[in-house]
């Protein structure tokens, strides 16, 4: 008896724990799409920039979803050269197309409504796609999943120590992009003073320059409830 | 708990001596220091009891548990913490368009038949906010404007134009084309299509029918276009305009004094002195936004020691007297019989007796007056207001005419109008006639409620029932939709093209946001429909009227016929930039000039034949005619002079009440020619004796769940010949009474160390906070000056001045250091090293909290004029919900700014200036926008444990939503009391008006809380219902905290854009500045954008160049709230300053 209230309360505060722990309840979601779409084969393979079909990344805080004649362009199913045009897979797409009823995708990276996230503010300054999403261009058809937990105590990493995630805000597209590949790092490789292959003492070369021109802000700043509560 | 007013006695009625000094209160009870408002003082939150928790049976306590172990079972088992989201994006993306960026967009509001301009914000496609347009003559400002470079980002609005976006998504509103059919008490209501309806109509519009329309007044060349078509193809039809809140005795007094009916056009912003007779030009005429703005441009001079004068007469307490600098009530009778004597006075030509003015005061106010007006020839105005007769407003014609007022560069300028010739009265009387005489087979009603507004003594609704075929055109199924045969959804202006003309003339468009939710149309749509036009889409029928419109720059209803033909597409660049705009710009009217026709005294005909009481009728400040009564926001929104939400009762002066033994609350009996109606009184400071005031459109039978049983039905005293003023009524105590919920008892500031035996030390210190120290105190709170005193203050070195003359000073010694203290005394340094010119001109940067940009605000209390515009617009933006009479009556309303309306002397008193040095007694009034104020040093935080209220870099006091338990330790710590608590769930409520008055005794449902019908999930907020929320505000949930943010929202939404477009710039190796700091003006408040008197600034103390820093291192009238509390506050308050003749 005293064993088994001793075992349930050890058995209930784990169950609990674990079970509501962001990195069960987040980590790896990765719901059926009504289109199989593929990054693999359109990023990683055909090589589309991420911004060809999510245009809004710079300027808004969502990162839209295209809409249907973003993907017409090349699938057109009245165009002789319409790539895949008789695909079964493309099929809910031309139904859009037809009835001009929107796909209606399964959102997969859905934060809190009280979080206020925003695209621009970040993907400008420096921060990667890959940084949240993970390696989108390695996702295929069965749908993208979610890399990280996208915890507040997961933002509040990066908030704190933004100089270990930053890279130029001209290779946030650039999913495969190492802090070994900036030339400032090559240099201070060569010179010595950093060694060959550490990854982490080149990005924080990196980050560092990236935050004092970017003017990315203090700690105090970037973790002000303000920031992300509105 | 209701309060109750203290039991009148003489004492009360010739005032109560102040304690000492000069007193501030806001209500009867404080003023009388009523046990019952010490006690509701005492308890920080009223009415909250405790023991219906502790009280709570092991069984109920078993239920709940129950409940939420299967909640969190649910929660367990569910794989996901929240419900699947989806994306839908479109199908082919509007070009320009950005998913998530709100979208803003030109259209126009129409009441009463005069446009005002709007700007509404759109998201995703559905209208979420209502502003007014800069662009707008009256609401805006053109010339500042200037395609957005310009200050002027927004145009004001009033409280009935912000909270129309709520109207959109009112789930009340009609939905469906009724067809009624039974005997009233048993009427069969079937949905039917428009197709049918027209259809049905093709018999009653036949050939022989006699066919009559009434409609709701509107000058739009559309309009008229199609009015004029309608008419052509029934040319036997006639046509009746009403508007319950007409202008007729405006119109008909032009009319004596012109031979024609023209419009005034007040150019306030130059009138050093302005009287007003019985009017309330700051907030109740169609004009006021541009009437209010240029009045404060001569109040804001008093930093330079130039001011106007406002000089009111009125029988009660309004906006502009309560504002006015020399205020007097009296009898409405009398209030003609002072213009005679004015006129007198003056020496107008014509006039030679005048009612003899028994009153000393009344002689001394007319007297001081007439000698400000003949010095100020030229540049003053006298304005009559439209409940006084006709002959009133022939005379001021006169009275400006001789004093040089009139003219095209003049303080009044006189214009053509396109009203309909015939007035109001006259042509429902006239319709109303043939009605009832069998004469009209076919009725049309487009818009208005004519059953509930017309005038009571011509039975509308009994006429209705000889009619035979009637249809109406409403957004609601109201009290004449339920007596009509047909019943029409209109389309909201917000889902439908029309047009309308401004005050001034100038043609405004309306564009539609969104489509029409419930299959509605509008006016113009029906009327198409019906005369078979060839165009029948509302844009097909507004942009060939305006083709010619364009081309002629003007529109005139005779000369442009529309030939037939396909429509008129050309002029597209004008048409468009005409839709960009929302206005056709220089369209407005010429100007003429006219000399007014020989005067006339209007008072003895008036005065002649006067009872005990005399009963005014107003148009209501939040329901306008009746036509918001089913707007959550307006309903809850204090009224500015009585703070009373919920309600309309009866205003009775301070001794009438004593004399018949009225309290607030008590329900009389008013007989106005043989009608009767029973309604609650609310005893009202300031009034005249012998005066009823009773506002119109509450009372509502049908019409929508939020406003069907508030208040009282007023129209049923208001006859053909009482429609402004009942010169004689009977006035009887009944012995009933009613609750009255009123904002004026609720948070006051630092009051809740009063302590019941008024022997603590922090009870005495509390009260001088309003009373001063000692006798001739001005205490502490609110700061006022006469003009006269500030000149000699201006005359001072530095800031000093009667507003900061006590300052304490900030007491920079803290028990610890802020955390980042050094860092921002750095940053202080950095700025000061950056502008020393500034520097040495008096500037200061924000010493803490100014990491990059320091937000600040300042309330100028001599521009504000108490209007509510900033209390909707902060609701509207911020998701604020409506909670019900019952809870307000509670102190649980949830708006988070208040007006704080002030009054000091004695209640009875009726006027604001002395007669003699000792004369005691006066009364006056004052308005005081409270609202968070960003303490630096804030209470709040202090006792939160867990840290769910936290300073930012900047200067925000953020509430954290997600963080806050529900303790309301930082309420009970505020000294603003500006924190507000959400005891339920108010927005899951699928009718907010369960929580409205239940009717029982008491009229209070304080049931306990498990009754209470949220224990429903969240989410089930009506669909419809949370289409107007923000997304970009959380919204908020039961047990959580809130208050003003600053409009967090849209600084970082300017930062944001402004930093990513530095960003890209610089990735793109173009030049840009070392930060892309926000300039003044790319942050505008809600409350800001809606002031019409731009008494509210917001913006960056860093910067030098900013309004704020202006005001608060500079203007010497600026000062801090309880500023002894060192809670150094980033919002700071303007001292009040009046310019009164010197006694």
């Amino acid at each position: 008896m005293l064993i088994g209230a001793l075992g349930g309360g050890l058995y209930v505060p784990a169950v609990v724990g674990l079970g509501l722990n962001p990195n069960t309840l987040n980590k790896g979601y990765q719901p059926e799409q009504p289109i199989p779409y593929s990054h693999e084969l359109h990023v990683g393979q055909l090589g589309l920039d991420c911004t060809y079909c999510h245009t809004t990344v710079n300027q808004a805080a969502f990162a839209a979803v295209p809409p249907v004649e973003t993907c017409i362009a090349c699938h057109n199913p009245g165009a002789a050269a319409g790539v895949k045009k008789n695909s079964p897979k493309l099929q809910a797409l031309y139904a859009a197309y037809e009835t001009g009823q929107p796909v209606e995708w399964i959102k997969v990276h859905d934060l809190a409504d009280y979080a206020y996230f925003n695209h621009a503010a970040h993907v400008t300054k420096g921060v990667s796609c890959v940084s949240c999403h993970g390696r989108v261009d390695r996702m295929g058809e069965e749908g993208v999943y979610q890399a990280e937990n996208l915890s507040m105590g997961w933002c509040i990493d990066c908030h704190r120590e933004p100089e270990k995630h930053l890279r130029p805000p001209s290779e946030v597209t650039n999913l495969a992009w190492t802090p070994l590949d900036d030339a400032e790092v090559i240099a201070a490789i060569k010179a010595g003073a950093i060694k060959a292959g550490d990854e982490d003492a080149a990005q924080l070369l990196v980050g560092t320059r990236i935050k004092e021109q970017y003017n990315v802000h203090n700690a105090a700043y970037m973790q002000a409830c303000s920031t992300c509560h509105r | 708990m209701s309060l109750e007013t203290p039991t009148p006695t003489t004492d009360l009625a010739t005032g109560i001596e102040p304690l000492q000094g000069q007193r501030y209160w806001r209500s009867l009870h404080e003023y009388a220091q009523s046990p019952e408002l010490v006690e509701k003082i005492a308890q920080e939150f009223p009415d909250y009891d405790p023991d219906e928790l502790l009280g709570m049976s092991r069984r109920k306590f078993m239920k709940l548990a129950g409940a939420s172990m299967a909640l969190a079972g649910l929660t367990l088992t569910g794989c996901r913490r929240w419900p699947k989201e989806k994306v839908v994006a479109h199908n082919s993306r509007p070009e320009g368009t950005m998913p998530g960026v709100p979208e803003t967009y030109a259209s126009m509001f129409q009441r009463g038949g005069v446009a005002t301009g709007v700007f509404v914000t759109s998201f995703d496609g559905r209208p979420i906010h209502v502003a007014g347009s800069p662009l707008h003559p009256i609401c805006g400002d053109p010339a500042r404007y200037d395609g957005g470079a310009g200050d002027l980002k927004y145009g004001s609005a009033d409280v009935f134009t912000l909270a129309s976006i709520l109207g959109v998504y009112d789930p009340d509103r009609s939905r469906s084309v009724r067809h009624f059919t039974g005997p009233l008490d048993q009427r069969q209501a079937d949905r039917v299509d428009w197709a049918e309806f027209q259809r049905a109509m093709g018999p009653a519009l036949a050939e022989g029918q006699k066919i009559a329309v009434l409609s709701e007044a509107n000058a739009g060349p559309a309009f008229l276009d199609t009015k004029k078509r309608f008419l052509k193809r029934y040319p036997d039809a006639t046509w009746a305009t009403w508007e319950p809140l007409h202008r007729d005795n405006e119109a008909e007094g032009a009319k004596r004094a012109f031979g024609k009916p023209l419009r005034a056009h007040y150019d306030t912003s130059k009138a050093m002195v302005l009287a007003t007779f019985d009017s309330n030009f700051l907030t109740d005429h169609p004009a006021s936004a541009k009437h209010a703005r240029g009045w404060s441009k001569l109040r804001k001079t008093c930093d330079q020691g130039k001011m106007s004068r406002v000089y009111a007469v009125g029988s009660a307490m309004n906006v502009t007297s309560s504002n006015a600098d020399m205020h007097l009530q009296v009898k409405p009778s009398t209030v003609a019989a002072m213009l005679d004597a004015l006129a007198v006075e003056l020496g107008v030509p014509g006039v030679t007796a005048a009612p003899t003015l028994t009153d000393p005061a009344e002689q001394a106010f007319v007297e001081m007056l007439a000698k400000d007006l003949l010095t100020h020839a030229g540049e003053s105005i006298v304005v009559v207001g439209p409940s006084q007769p006709a002959g009133m407003h022939a005379l001021a014609w006169s009275i400006n005419q001789k004093l040089g007022n009139l003219g095209p560069d003049k303080t009044i300028t006189l214009t053509e109008t396109s009203d309909d010739p015939v007035l109001c009265v006259d042509a429902i009387a006239s319709l109303t006639q043939q009605m009832a005489a069998g004469e009209v087979d076919t009725l049309l009603i487009l818009g208005g409620n004519p059953v509930f507004d017309a005038p009571a003594d011509l039975d509308f609704a009994a006429a209705l029932e000889n009619v035979g075929v009637s249809a109406h055109l409403s957004l609601y199924e109201d009290e004449t939709s339920v007596r009509c045969d047909w019943h029409l959804p209109e389309a909201h202006y917000l889902e439908c093209w029309g047009d309308g003309r401004a005050w001034d003339g100038t043609i405004c468009l309306q564009q539609p946001i969104i489509e029409p939710l419930f299959t509605g149309k509008s006016a113009i749509e029906t009327l198409a429909l019906l005369s078979g036009d060839e165009a029948v889409s509302g844009y097909d029928l507004v942009r060939r009227a305006w083709s010619a419109a364009i081309k002629a720059g003007q529109y005139d209803v005779q000369a442009s016929a529309w030939p037939g033909g396909p429509i008129d597409t050309s002029a597209e660049r004008r048409w468009r930039a005409a839709v960009h705009d929302g206005l056709l710009a220089g369209s407005a009217y010429p100007a003429v000039s006219a000399v007014p026709g020989n005067a006339s005294a209007s008072g003895l005909s008036v005065s002649s034949n006067v009872g005990v009481f005399q009963v005014e009728f107003r148009s209501d400040p939040k329901v306008y005619d009746g036509r918001f009564a089913n707007n959550g926001w307006l309903q809850e929104l204090p009224e500015p002079i009585t703070k009373v939400a919920w309600d309309n009762p009866a205003w009775v002066g301070v001794k009438d009440a004593g004399s018949l033994g009225l309290k607030t609350g008590d329900v009389i009996k008013i007989t106005v020619d043989e009608r009767e109606l029973e309604v609650a009184v609310f005893v009202t400071p300031g009034q005249a004796e012998g005066v009823v005031v009773l506002t119109l459109g509450q009372g509502r039978q049908a019409g929508g769940r939020i406003g069907r049983g508030v208040g009282f039905d007023t129209y049923r005293l208001r006859g053909t010949d009482t429609q402004g003023v009942s010169y004689s009524a009977k006035v009887v105590k009944t012995g009933k009474s009613h609750p009255i919920a009123t904002t004026s008892i609720h948070h006051l500031i630092d009051a809740d160390r009063l302590k019941h035996d008024g022997t603590d030390w922090t009870a005495a210190g509390a009260l001088d906070k309003r009373v001063g120290k000692k006798p001739g105190d001005e205490g502490i709170i609110v700061k006022q000056a006469s003009l006269d005193r500030y000149k000699q203050d201006l005359k001072l070195p530095g800031q000093k001045s009667f507003a900061n003359d006590d300052a304490h000073g900030d007491v920079s010694l803290q028990l610890y250091d802020a955390p980042l203290a050094k860092q921002f005394a750095q940053r202080a340094q950095e700025l000061m090293e950056r502008h020393p010119d500034a520097v040495a001109d008096g500037w200061m940067p924000a010493t803490q909290f100014n990491d990059k940009h320091a937000w600040a605000m300042t309330i100028d209390m001599t521009a504000c004029i108490g209007c509510n515009a900033c209390v909707i617009a902060c609701q509207s933006e911020n998701n604020i919900p409506v909670v019900g009479k019952d809870q307000v009556i509670m102190s649980r309303e949830m708006q988070w700014m208040r007006i704080d309306s002030y009054y000091r002397g004695k209640p009875g008193a009726t006027r604001n200036f002395k007669l003699d040095p000792d004369d005691g007694d006066v009364m006056d009034a004052v308005h005081m926008p409270v609202t968070c104020i960003h303490c630096e040093n804030a209470p709040c935080e202090q006792v939160c444990p867990v840290a769910a209220t936290v300073h930012d870099t900047e200067g925000l006091n953020t509430m954290v939503y997600n963080r806050c338990i529900g303790t309301r330790y930082c309420s009970n710590n505020c000294p603003y009391k500006v924190r507000r608590f959400n005891y339920f769930d108010y927005h899951s409520k699928l009718d907010s008006a369960q929580f409205r008055n239940s009717g029982k005794p008491g009229g209070i449902a304080n049931n306990p809380w498990l009754k209470f019908p949220d224990q429903e999930p969240g989410d089930t907020i009506d669909q419809i219902r949370r289409m107007v929320f923000n997304p970009d505000v959380t919204v908020r949930m039961r047990g959580v905290m809130e208050k003003c943010t600053y409009c967090t929202q849209r600084i970082n939404r300017a930062k944001i854009s402004a930093k990513a477009q530095w960003a890209q710039d610089k990735t793109a190796g173009k030049p840009v500045d070392d930060y892309p700091y926000l300039q003044d003006g790319d942050v505008v408040t809600a409350c800001q954008g809606a002031c019409p008197t731009e008494a509210i600034a917001f913006g960056n103390l860093n910067d030098p160049s900013s309004k704020v820093s202006e005001h608060q291192n500079k203007n010497k009238r600026s000062y801090k709230l309880l500023e002894e509390l060192n809670s150094r506050p980033r919002t700071q308050h303007m001292g009040l300053v009046r310019n009164p003749v010197k006694a």
